[in-house]
């Protein structure tokens, strides 16, 4: 099989995911108890101004016809007006969504520049006072909460030393690379060492391997050993983690962006489902359900790269 | 209703006001945290507090309400006089005022505004100025409203958000074909006359108002107001980084400040924590129902409503809950309310009464019941966790159930909970909008409890039409007396609107309605 069949196939593969998520999410939030007028409205509202909202959203309307409305908007590439907010959900997701990508991005490449050095270190120190000490340090980092964290950032780094701002997202891009960054760290944290622990461990298993033992063997030099021969070996699963991981990160990033009062994805997805406010869950979700297919579509494209018995 | 002379009304206005100070230093952009962005900047189809706290900054309405909250002051009409039949307003036009284009505001904007705001199914406020028939305007500069019955809360629901007056043209000239379709049209660059101007929003962080240089209000210099060029609002959803902005000088101000934290930040020297006297009650609403799905309900049963009510230390609530900030009620409705009662604590602490009445009740030997709270709110969990152990003592035995709030507010509609923690506040000055709530069982079945009484429904129709203060001030002390005795409550407290200040920030105020009035703020120099 060639790259471009195999990247055809996994394409395809998308389609019937996408439908899928599109059932899920219109039966799912449905399932919740109350309706987007009550929750809009509140413990005052009247019953007239409910049946009156509701009827005017098309909710009175039987489900199998509410979804075949929904499923031909979705591919006109409309996703309705947000109940709460009355504005088009697209304009909300292109205004919300971005940050949250940059907010991951940011946390992929603080968690990798920290996780892979480190892991070969620990890895080839094995069991040794610096591979403990790795080891230890990224341990507290995974088991204390995030919001934890965020706070201790922002009182230290914000409040105290005033190295960055106390949350927010500031003006210019710029700006808003420099408003990220105990964010992101915050949420690179756990990433890291879940990426450290795991790469640890492949190039335990592959500098053990009888094709580098012969490449020693052979006299190569050590660096081009550990890049050609070790790191690209043990990556291959750590990167298969690494996109799962930052499907976690787009969803997860709920909390970070509270704590650091991030406009996001998270916190409007969270606000929403709060709301009831169905066209944002909905529209949200296949966005999010889009984007997370891609990075996996990319990580595959990775993997076959480095592992061509993966396209075999 | 006399007839207030624009003079009179305005000195006192500005001594009301005003106060002390001497000199307010012009200039500068005041930033203040909210816990939550607003929704929808329409005065007639916004649906939620995030909007109507801020509303004001920019649209002005015919009266604005003072700021004890009890009464209304000269807006955009100078004079008012309601007619010996009661049947309807005449309202004499400020002159010379513009809406923030520069366009002057004219009867029919004003005309036009009232009738959009009294349409009937335009919007959930509508019944606020339900008893508006017409609106016409009788010259350039008097405005005549038409009543379909004498409505003695017509003058005070003048001053509420959503009798704002809007530019008719401006309005109509935007796309779309519905109300809804041209009010979201406008409320994304809103024009107003208020003392504030929408620059921009970015949703969900930051909404930056700036200064209109039409408003008509002068400041205590002379000059007009605002004292400010700008506000800007950030969104910080989380207590603790909303008040570490305040502390690292970030903010110039942040509300809703967590009562555990009051007493840290009154004793910080460079945060004023202020705690602005509001309409809030905490209370706990029962169902009281003689059965619920089927079950046999224990709530119905008055004597254990009572016991319950004296077995509950409201006193310990308030040091728990709110670390002593709150207060106990004296009635149903919030001190700040006109026409409310003032005989002492509700159901004073008494567990011996509490435990001889659950002898005499039905259920001598107690009964297990749960109540719903919002998951993740300390306030509410803490109250329920508190009641649970109060209640204990009497023999019954108290689930807590932690849900959403669209969860809560369907199982309360539908009149299916056993009881839930609840909160209110008044959006207009008069006792009429609580008491619809609460004790008048066709709004909502008297929060959706079940409970009615024949006698509170007819004293407060009759409310509804009744002119004369003293009468009407009587009616609704025998509905309080009433709706306390019976009710189909726990009344636990009154609570301020708790607001962390930069030292420098003067003339703020959020009065009891909730409103947060930048009109005449300045930041010292």
């Amino acid at each position: 099989m060639s790259m471009t069949e195999f990247l055809g196939r996994r394409l395809l593969q998308l389609i019937p995911t996408l439908i899928f998520i599109l059932i899920v999410v219109f039966v799912l939030v449905r399932l919740l108890p109350g309706d987007p007028a009550s929750a809009v409205l509140g413990d005052r509202a009247l019953d007239a101004d409910v049946e009156r909202i509701n009827r005017e959203l098309g909710l009175d309307r039987s489900l199998p016809v509410q979804f075949v409305v929904f499923v031909k908007m979705v591919f006109t590439g409309n996703l309705g007006n947000s109940i709460s907010m009355k504005i088009p959900v697209t304009q909300l997701i292109a205004d919300r969504l971005p940050i949250t990508m940059l907010l991951t991005a940011m946390a992929a490449v603080i968690a990798v520049t920290f996780a892979v050095p480190l892991a070969f270190v620990a890895a080839l120190r094995r069991d040794r006072l610096a591979d403990n000490a790795i080891r230890g340090v990224f341990q507290v980092g995974l088991s204390m909460p995030v919001f934890y964290v965020g706070l201790i950032l922002l009182t230290v780094f914000g409040a105290k030393l005033r190295w960055f701002p106390v949350g927010g997202y500031g003006d210019g891009f710029l700006d808003h690379v420099y408003h990220l960054i105990l964010p992101a760290v915050t949420l690179a944290l756990s990433l890291s060492a879940i990426l450290m622990r795991n790469l640890r461990s492949a190039i335990i298993g592959v500098v053990d391997a009888e094709y580098v033992t012969f490449a020693r063997a052979k006299g190569l030099r050590s660096g081009l050993i550990l890049f050609r021969h070790i790191l690209r070996n043990a990556l291959i699963s750590t990167l298969a983690l690494f996109g799962l991981s930052i499907g976690t990160l787009l969803g997860g990033a709920v909390i970070t962006e509270t704590v650091f009062a991030v406009p996001g994805a998270g916190r409007l997805m969270v606000d929403s489902i709060y709301g009831r406010d169905y066209p944002v869950v909905q529209g949200l979700t296949i966005a999010l359900a889009v984007l997370v297919s891609l990075t996996f579509l990319l990580t595959d494209i990775l993997q076959a790269w480095l592992d061509p018995r993966v396209t075999k | 209703m006399k007839r207030l002379s624009l003079m009179a009304a305005t000195t006192a206005f500005l001594l009301g006001t005003t106060g002390l100070a001497l000199a307010q230093d012009r200039g500068g952009v005041m930033t203040y945290g909210r816990y939550a962005d607003s929704l929808f900047l329409d005065p007639v189809l916004n649906d939620a507090n995030v909007d109507i706290w801020i509303l004001s900054n920019m649209y002005d309405t015919l009266l604005m309400p003072s700021a004890d909250g009890k009464s209304v002051e000269p807006g955009l009409a100078t004079e008012w006089e309601v007619a010996a039949d009661a049947m309807s307003v005449t309202l004499k036009l400020r002159e010379g005022t513009m809406f923030s284009d520069g366009t002057p505001i004219t009867a029919e904007d004003v005309v036009w505004s009232l009738k959009r705001a009294s349409t009937p199914d335009n919007g959930i406020w509508g019944f606020l100025v339900s008893s508006i028939q017409d609106v016409t305007a009788t010259d350039a500069t008097t405005v005549q409203i038409t009543l379909n019955r004498p409505d003695p809360s017509i003058i005070p629901a003048l001053s509420v958000f959503n009798t704002a007056i809007m530019p008719k043209a401006a309005f109509e000239a935007m796309a779309g074909a519905t109300d809804l379709e041209k009010a979201t049209a406008f409320a994304a660059n809103p024009i107003g006359s208020g003392p504030f101007v929408l620059e921009s929003w970015d949703r969900g962080s930051t909404m930056k108002l700036v200064r209109n240089e039409h408003y008509w209000a002068d400041g205590a210099d002379g000059e007009k107001l605002p004292y400010l060029d700008g506000i800007t609002f950030e969104v910080i959803p989380d207590d603790a980084t909303r008040i570490l902005r305040v502390q690292s000088g970030e903010l110039d101000g942040a509300e809703l400040i967590p009562f555990a934290r009051v007493a840290e930040l009154q004793n910080d020297p460079n945060v004023q924590m202020e705690l602005f006297p509001s309409t809030r009650v905490q209370y706990i609403t029962m169902n009281v129902r003689d059965e619920i799905e089927g079950r046999d309900n224990p709530l119905s049963d008055p004597k254990v409503r009572e016991a319950m009510n004296y077995a509950a230390n409201k006193d310990a609530i308030i040091q728990v809950v709110t670390f002593g900030v709150g207060t106990p009620m004296t009635t149903f409705m919030s001190s700040a309310t006109p026409m409310a009662s003032a005989d002492g604590p509700l159901y004073p602490f008494d567990l011996e009464k509490a435990k001889q009445l659950m002898a005499e009740s039905e259920y001598p030997d107690g009964f297990s019941t749960s109540i719903l709270a919002l998951a993740g709110n300390q306030d509410e969990l803490g109250i329920a966790t508190a009641l649970q152990q109060m209640w204990a003592q009497i023999g019954v035995t108290l689930e807590i159930k932690q849900v959403d709030n669209a969860t809560r507010t369907q199982e309360y509609r539908d009149g299916v909970f056993d009881m839930r923690v609840a909160a209110w506040t008044n959006d207009i000055a008069d006792p009429g909008q609580i008491t619809s709530y609460f004790a008048y069982s066709p709004t909502i079945d008297a929060l959706h409890s079940g409970w009615k009484s024949d006698e509170a429904d007819a004293l407060y129709e009759a409310s509804q039409s009744e002119t004369d203060m003293a009468k009407r001030t009587e009616q609704y002390a025998t509905i309080q007396q009433i709706f306390n005795e019976t009710g189909p409550i726990v009344p636990l407290y009154e609570t301020p609107y708790p607001v962390a200040l930069q030292s420098d920030v003067k003339g703020f105020v959020q009065i009891p309605l909730g409103n947060n009035i930048f009109r005449e703020t300045y930041l010292e120099k």
